[in-house]
């Protein structure tokens, strides 16, 4: 077996230009989605009632479709549906957050139930507004167990980036993908992807870690 | 803009082997996987430190990469390394199977370790070897434990082998892609797509909570 | 059957720089019983679980029956199979039944047929007054009721010798009485034991005799009359007169 890395030095750019995509689609998805399944997740514990069985759906649906599904529904079925055409970066950032947002919804509905329901009714008891309880006392509580499984966010996410090679998102496995196929040399080419991969996720998993060890001792609140 | 939903029925015999072929993927990976799991969680707890940090690594390794990345790259090395052409379907189940192990071994490794040491002391205290021990004390006690997140990692996989549809594994995923190529019928195949694995992933995802629920550990 | 059962010479045991036992060297001969008493952290414990090879010693040497301890693994088992060990914190498996907790001994250790293993625990479930516990499960067992329990899975393998590791330190006071009861009756039988405890009147009262640990050795050994009522050493004295033992 002769390796022949020359082709990835050739591209070198074509590539740096995937990964820094794929960095970019990872962090603007984190951010959506923890902006959309904080609200689902609030909503499912404070919201109207009403509302409950519709998020629940959304986020149970969600555990049940894989991500591949949604990514190709959302770039290819969508646009045919609405008339909406999106490009495959905004229909993968669109994919991805809904995806993902449902799994940071459960965390945070998690996070929120595992404060004791004691400590809402003394921030009620010592006068302060339902909201005013809610902010300044159970949050605070829930969002430090919450942090380890925010960190796993982050790892899922870029991981799920690579998935969006499939609507030909030029992030850095397609990039690699292409490569791999003009150069007939996919054995290198994957190769170092996957070093690159390991390297970017390694120190995500390791904080990860850290966090669920440093959080280990807080039982229920 | 016409829709034409008799594609779906018309094409259902494919759509029903591929969905045949995504629960025989699935039951065919965990079957390799847990016992791969079992065995990666003991090499972990070992002694011996080669062994130990050998599976580590191997866990490492697998945690950090997207598995879609080593659906391809085991598609393109398997080959050369073994200097033997493996079927597509093959080598999907060789990628999950190293996955799905992977986080299994951790899942074994926790339920091991939550067992308090003190129960295997009064085990070897009575003269039990350390295979008696874990083998009436440890494992009895773990495995409560350890199912409902199996179950997790179940529907996870299920979920997972629509990624070997990549390399042309005929699958759920490919078969619902390879009907819209051929028909042109995008949103009603793609819909279609979705819907089987909503139908097939809700219950399961149901069956799921219902265990972490019953074998919720109570110390 | 002479000499002493259980011989320790010149024990060491370090965890990383922490010297846990410091040269300890004493007998006993069968049939006595011997109460470990001291400060925690003073590595009667420790003593105990060096003793059925739970932990290696790193200086010296324990003989049990005039014989080394042996340091493969067939051969530790061997010997723990004429050890008994009560935990503190009982260590029942919540898995199994109190009846099938008593017979798994005999029947896993020493391959007993099923019937005999089963009738051997009921025996000695009705030793220890708790047969009608038989088909219930640890979890539903008070604390005394579980540590009473344990010490029948340990007598089920019929032990030369019991070994007990500060075995109500864990229980209600309530609770605390039956349990040292069975240990009484298991003395008057002509059980040896080794007892770590900070029962003071259970020590008094049972034991032949009372060794005081401090910090990894031995300070006084000696009859109860002795450590309790005219101890020779300065901290002795000072020990007991903190825990405020008025004699």
């Amino acid at each position: 077996m002769d390796l022949d890395f020359t082709p990835l030095i050739e591209s070198r750019q074509y590539l740096l230009e995937g990964l820094e995509l794929t960095i970019v689609l990872s962090l603007a998805t984190v951010a959506a989605s923890l902006a959309l399944g904080g609200a689902v997740g609030l909503a499912r514990c404070y919201g109207p009632s009403s509302l409950r069985w519709f998020l629940v759906l959304y986020i149970d649906s969600m555990r049940a479709v894989p991500v591949l599904v949604v990514l190709v529904w959302t770039y290819f079925a969508f646009p045919i549906l609405s008339g909406i055409s999106l490009p495959p970066f905004w229909a993968a950032l669109v994919a991805l957050t809904l995806h993902i947002a449902a799994y940071v919804a459960e965390i945070v509905r998690a996070g929120i139930t595992s404060v004791r329901p004691g400590q809402l009714r003394a921030a009620l008891a010592i006068g302060m507004s339902r909201r005013e309880a809610v902010v300044e006392i159970i949050l605070p509580q829930a969002i430090i167990r919450m942090l380890p499984a925010f960190g796993s966010i982050l790892s899922i996410t870029i991981k799920d980036t690579a998935i969006a090679a499939v609507i030909a998102v030029p992030e850095y496995m397609k990039q690699s993908e292409t490569v791999a196929g003009q150069s007939f040399h996919p054995i290198e080419v994957f190769s170092v992807a996957a070093i690159v991969y390991f390297l970017i996720l390694f120190p995500v998993t390791r904080l990860v870690d850290m966090l669920y060890a440093r959080v280990a001792h807080l039982g229920r609140s | 803009m016409n829709f034409d939903w008799t594609v779906i029925w018309r094409n259902a015999p494919s759509l029903a082997e591929g969905t045949l072929l995504t629960v025989v993927l699935t039951t065919l990976t965990m079957a390799i996987a847990i016992p791969g799991g079992i065995v990666l969680a003991l090499m972990r707890l070992s002694p011996i430190r080669a062994v130990s940090a050998a599976s580590a690594g191997f866990v490492e390794f697998f945690r950090n990469l997207p598995l879609i990345l080593v659906v391809y790259w085991a598609y393109y090395v398997m080959p050369v390394a073994f200097d033997v052409q493996f079927s597509a379907f093959t080598t999907g189940l060789a990628a999950l199977a190293f996955n799905v192990s992977a986080y299994n071994s951790e899942t074994f490794r926790a339920g091991i370790q939550s067992i308090r040491k003190g129960q295997v002391e009064a085990a070897l205290a009575l003269g039990m070897s350390r295979a008696q021990a874990v083998r009436e004390v440890v494992l009895p006690q773990a495995v409560p434990r350890v199912l409902p997140v199996l179950a997790s990692t179940w529907v996870s996989l299920f979920k997972d082998t629509s990624l070997v549809s990549v390399i042309a594994v005929g699958e759920l995923a490919y078969t619902a892609m390879r009907i819209r190529s051929q028909t042109f019928r995008v949103l009603e195949m793609l819909t279609a797509m979705a819907a089987i694995y909503w139908a097939l992933g809700y219950p399961q995802a149901k069956l799921v909570d219902w265990l972490h629920r019953k074998f919720r550990v109570m110390e | 059957m002479t000499g002493p059962i259980l011989s320790y010479c010149a024990v060491r045991k370090l965890f990383g720089q922490f010297v846990a036992l410091d040269g300890v060297s004493f007998e006993i001969a069968r049939g006595e019983v011997v109460c470990l008493i001291g400060p925690s952290g003073s590595g009667k414990s420790t003593l105990l679980r060096c003793t059925n090879g739970l932990e290696t010693i790193d200086g010296g040497e324990i003989r049990f029956d005039g014989v080394p301890l042996p340091s493969n693994d067939a051969g530790a088992r061997q010997i723990r199979q004429r050890m008994g060990m009560v935990f503190q914190n009982f260590e029942l498996f919540p898995h199994k039944r109190v009846i099938d907790n008593v017979a798994i001994g005999p029947r896993i250790v020493l391959r007993m047929k099923d019937g005999l293993a089963v009738r051997r625990a009921e025996a000695l479930l009705d030793k220890v007054g708790l047969s009608e516990k038989a088909g219930s499960y640890p979890a539903n067992l008070s604390g005394g009721q579980q540590q009473r329990v344990a010490i029948a899975r340990a007598l089920a393998m019929e032990p030369e010798l019991m070994l007990f590791d500060e075995p109500t330190s864990a229980l209600d006071p309530e609770t605390i009485g039956e349990v040292l009861n069975v240990m009484k009756r298991l003395a008057d039988e002509g059980m040896t034991m080794l007892v770590v405890t900070h029962e003071m009147t259970f020590a008094r009262r049972v034991a032949n005799r009372v060794i005081v640990f401090e910090r990894g050795t031995i300070v006084e050994d000696g009859p109860p009359t002795q450590i309790f009522e005219t101890p020779r050493v300065e901290r002795t004295r000072d020990f007991l007169s903190h825990l405020g033992w008025a004699g």
